[in-house]
């Protein structure tokens, strides 16, 4: 008895140090697969040759930075999820055809030059509305185990997208007939359309290029495995990934831009709460937060010393609220009319009746920019579409003209001859949502909407719900593609400097069906049809005049209200230098600029 | 008792499968899903969701995606292209196998993930648990054999304290006096860091592991230690007043003898029940001290994999959770019969 004792203790404390020493082992080499990751530099494939022994020189210091993010990036292949950590990491190692600054000018990064109509870069044919895009390399730029990149890895990543297996689908990648490979530094893109969005097709914060000599093509686009041991073309190379502790990387020696990057190492650390970041930076212990949020940067502001704050100069996210124009948990504006607000004049009214000015000042702390229609960022900032005006009176008195008075007194009002087909008497009540994942500015802001809605005898129910149910396919009951709301509010905006996919994602009648796009609102005009279909055009003026016809046609009709901004800001420490924040990008777009004081 | 183990054993069989049965509905039932949009793609193209669906398998209906969970699709073909033709042969082996298939998020095995989140978690709370037990016996005790003491009184005190203290306001309590008030008298850094494992890019040293373990232990130790040593408390108090105690007091045996040796055997039974039943928390995890503290352990995977309903990483964690929980249940059992003499398994 005493001697089973005796084993079972002596077994459970053998249990107990096993358990203990397990997390002590160290990853000391980027793991998750199970060979070992030392990505191959061109140093090390080359013949080694025995020199003279040297006396050994003392190592100079290496400058590094620290950057704190909330989560692990999934991959470096920032295409398939487009989470944002992962476009910050593939930033640093890899190269697209081109880019766009923070003013949402495209620039060239493997191409040499961008290929424009007047360069004779593009070539397009109007008769049958189709074009040729020629793609021409830079010759001065490899991969870290010294091939150059060319025209063959353009060529790979094409396949390797539209692989009907293990591929994804790209923006603008429909139109896109083939990729033809003309020399090693040339390749010809060739659509079936004519596409503005070209320059950043296969570039931007989404897509990069990949070696079609490392990445194995038959593990697919989804998940090769050269998207967690990424051979790096950009300015620095992958040396360390601890899952979901952090990121190592040295400055790439190879680099193609001479002197750069100046700093030679950046360490990315996963520190998902928000307070410890900012304190983080505070202490000197953290150079840059990506996406620091509106409450932050006030408070840093009392650490102006040591802390700076890089906001964007353009916005892309908007705050909007969502009109659901069929009646809630119908698809069909024309059979089932929304009782309430597929009145343009509720809509009007409710536009009214919105702060925004105070919205922004005291919830999002005066970062939010107000912003009224969808053409706001260059170059398409240039209608003239008037601002709304903040009138309650004026709502309450166009709701009264529309047929909906308050009878019963009870603050309330129904429907007393209005025409949206509902019945005498309907209340004009209906469930307000947004997504819990935001945080309180927006949980604050739809209770302030509500509130003044309330004053001018709305009755609006708040719900909160995770943004997956709120955005999942009908199929699976999703909230918006089911139409099974009556109004909500979050943000959006598009990526890049070409509107035209995100119009068409969000106003064309055929995005209205279930799961075919995001016109959830289900907004159906022939005539705004028509100006998105114009609008696939080269011709930038033709394109600022379709977009301001089309601005003032969603003014008068309000399938959608905007209401503000939101800010994108990176804050950093002050010794950090060159950081730029972009709207279009992610922070670490430019991050072969960065210096340090 | 061997024949008591190996009937659990095989009693566990269909709880499994029931447990799974439910488990799995739930997770692929639950709103939301794998093919909404998130982070910086609120939406997603019909194009997207038509391939996520297909490399996914959300195209199959629901029962075979339980079928081809369980036992693996390698042996049935599928459309894997999409052309409605099923051409080839799938790759997944089934949980039977030990194959949890692969994460949605990561594209890569599931197991990948939970082995390399495994062991840090089972290294934060075995220490969190050792600490625990090395305060709270010894506080249990003496509260009990020192009752109304002043120690007793403070200690009742402060475990009430801790319990009502919310664990997550604590971890930021600690985190503000710790790394931004308090600093080394001798570098002038932080006293202690706000987070992780270790120093990264510095060389391996006990001193700075242990430097690192502080503060997350010490969030999950408040709660559990409170808890415990009042259960011990308790029990020590039921125990020290039976007769048998008496009788050895009477017969001349020294207080340390009757209360240690005697009484606190007794006392200990039901806190090793309870020890054992939180032994799955090696696996699980604690969530808030991991984000609090970037801890790259379970409760974050978990807590990950439920915001992007990465269906495949769920069902491992909490199959393997269910599984932890069945043996920590039978080795509670086994643990009870073995200290005491009285408990026979048939």
């Amino acid at each position: 008895m005493y001697k089973k004792s005796m084993w079972f203790t002596i077994l459970t404390i053998l249990v107990l140090v096993g358990l203990l020493s397990s997390g002590c082992a160290k990853e000391t080499v980027a793991p998750t697969i199970e060979e070992s990751v030392t990505v191959p530099s061109e140093t090390e494939s080359a013949e080694i040759v025995p020199t003279e022994e040297t006396a050994p020189t003392e190592e100079t210091e290496k400058s590094q930075i620290v950057v704190v993010i909330a989560e692990d990036p999934p991959s470096f292949n920032a295409t398939v999820n487009a989470s944002g950590f992962d476009a910050l990491v593939m930033e640093l190692v890899m190269l697209g055809l081109a880019d766009l600054d923070e003013e949402g000018n495209a620039y060239p990064e493997l191409a040499e030059e961008l290929p424009t109509v007047e360069n004779g870069g593009v070539i397009i044919d109007e008769e049958n509305g189709t074009m040729d895009v020629t793609w021409k390399l830079r010759q001065d730029i490899q991969w870290s185990d010294g091939v150059p990149v060319t025209a063959e890895d353009v060529v790979f990543t094409y396949d390797a997208v539209v692989d009907p297996e293990y591929g994804f689908w790209i923006n603008g990648i429909d139109y896109v007939d083939g990729v033809e490979k003309i020399d090693d530094y040339t390749a010809v893109v060739h659509y079936n359309a004519i596409y503005p969005g070209y320059l950043t097709q296969f570039g931007g914060y989404l897509m990069a290029v990949w070696p079609a000599h490392y990445c194995d093509a038959e593990q697919g686009f989804t998940q090769w495995d050269c998207g967690f041991q990424p051979l790096s073309n950009g300015p620095y190379l992958l040396k360390e990934w601890v899952q979901n502790d952090h990121l190592t990387f040295e400055r790439n020696p190879n680099y193609y831009e001479a002197g750069k990057p100046a700093i030679d190492e950046i360490v990315v650390k996963i520190i998902p709460d928000e307070a410890v970041r900012k304190q983080m930076l505070i202490n000197g212990d953290a150079d840059l937060d990506m996406w620091t949020p509106e409450n932050v940067i006030v408070e840093l502001k009392d650490y102006s010393d040591v802390v700076e704050v890089s906001l964007s100069p353009v916005d892309r996210w908007v705050m909007r609220i969502f009109f659901n124009l069929a009646a809630k948990g119908t698809t069909d504006p024309e059979a089932t009319p929304h009782p309430i607000v597929s009145d343009v004049r509720v809509r009007r009214a409710i536009r009214m009746a919105i702060d925004s000015a105070t919205i922004s000042e005291e919830f999002f702390r005066g970062y939010a920019d107000l912003v009224w229609t969808e053409f706001f960022r260059p170059p398409y900032n240039v209608c003239d579409i008037p601002q709304p005006v903040y009138d309650p009176e004026a709502a309450a008195a166009l709701l009264e003209e529309a047929g909906w008075t308050d009878q019963d007194g009870d603050g309330v009002r129904e429907c007393h001859g209005c025409t949206t087909g509902a019945e005498e008497g309907y209340p004009m009540e209906m469930e307000f949502i947004t997504y819990s994942e935001y945080g309180e500015a927006l949980d604050l802001t739809q209770e302030f909407i509500a509130e003044k809605l309330g004053e001018i005898g709305f009755k609006l129910s708040i719900s909160r719900v995770e943004g997956t149910v709120l955005w999942d396919t009908s199929e699976n009951g999703g909230i918006e593609q089911s139409g099974n709301f009556d109004i909500d509010i979050w943000d959006d905006g598009y990526s890049g400097n070409d509107p035209t996919d995100f119009l068409w994602g969000y106003y064309y009648s055929e995005a209205a069906i279930p799961d075919y796009g995001y016109n959830y609102g289900r907004y159906i005009n022939p005539q705004v049809d028509e100006l998105i279909d114009q609008s696939y055009t080269l011709d930038d003026e033709l394109r600022k005049d379709i977009f301001c016809q089309m601005a003032k046609i969603l003014d008068e009709d309000l399938p959608e209200l905007l209401l503000f901004t939101t800010v994108d800001a990176n804050a950093h420490s002050t010794r950090l230098q060159g950081v730029r924040s972009n709207a279009n990008e992610i922070v670490t777009w430019n991050v072969a600029d960065w210096t340090l004081k | 008792m061997g024949h008591y183990v190996v009937r659990r054993l095989l009693q566990a069989i269909p709880l499994m499968i029931i447990v799974s049965i439910v488990l799995f509905a739930l997770v692929n039932l639950a709103p939301g899903g794998p093919l909404a949009g998130r982070g910086q793609s609120k939406r997603m193209r019909p194009e997207q969701i038509a391939i996520l669906k297909r490399q996914f398998g959300l195209d199959q209906p629901l029962y075979k995606r339980y079928i081809f969970w369980l036992v693996g699709n390698d042996w049935t073909k599928i459309d894997t292209d999409g052309d409605g033709i099923k051409e080839s042969y799938g790759q997944g082996k089934g949980i039977l196998r030990g194959d949890f298939g692969m994460s949605y998020r990561t594209r890569k095995p599931v197991m990948d993930s939970i082995k390399n989140s495994f062991k840090n978690t089972a290294y934060l709370m075995s220490v969190t648990l050792v600490v625990v037990a090395i305060i709270a016996i010894p506080v249990g005790v003496i509260s009990a054999v020192k009752q109304y003491s002043i120690f007793d009184i403070i200690v009742t005190s402060l475990s009430f304290i801790g319990q009502a203290i919310p664990e997550f306001w604590l971890g930021l309590i600690l985190i503000l006096v710790f790394y931004v008030w308090l600093k080394n008298p001798l570098t002038g850094d932080s006293l202690l860091p706000p987070g992780g494992m270790y120093t990264q890019g510095a060389a391996f040293s006990i001193i700075d592991w242990t430097k690192h373990l502080i503060l997350p232990v010490t969030m999950g130790v408040v709660g559990w230690v409170t808890w415990y040593s009042r259960f011990l408390r308790s029990s020590m108090l039921d125990v020290i007043h039976q007769d048998y105690v008496r009788t050895a007091r009477a017969k001349g045996l020294s207080l340390n003898k009757v209360y240690y040796k005697h009484a606190l055997r007794n006392a200990l039974l039901p806190l090793v029940t309870i020890f054992a039943l939180d032994l799955p928390y090696i696996f699980s995890g604690s969530l808030y001290v991991e984000i609090l503290f970037s801890w790259p352990g379970m409760g974050r995977l978990y807590y990950q994999a439920a915001i992007d309903r990465d269906y495949p990483m769920l069902m491992a964690i909490l199959t393997i959770g269910t599984l932890a929980v069945v043996f920590a249940n039978l080795l509670a059992d086994i643990a009870y019969a073995k200290l005491d003499p009285r408990i026979h398994y048939d």
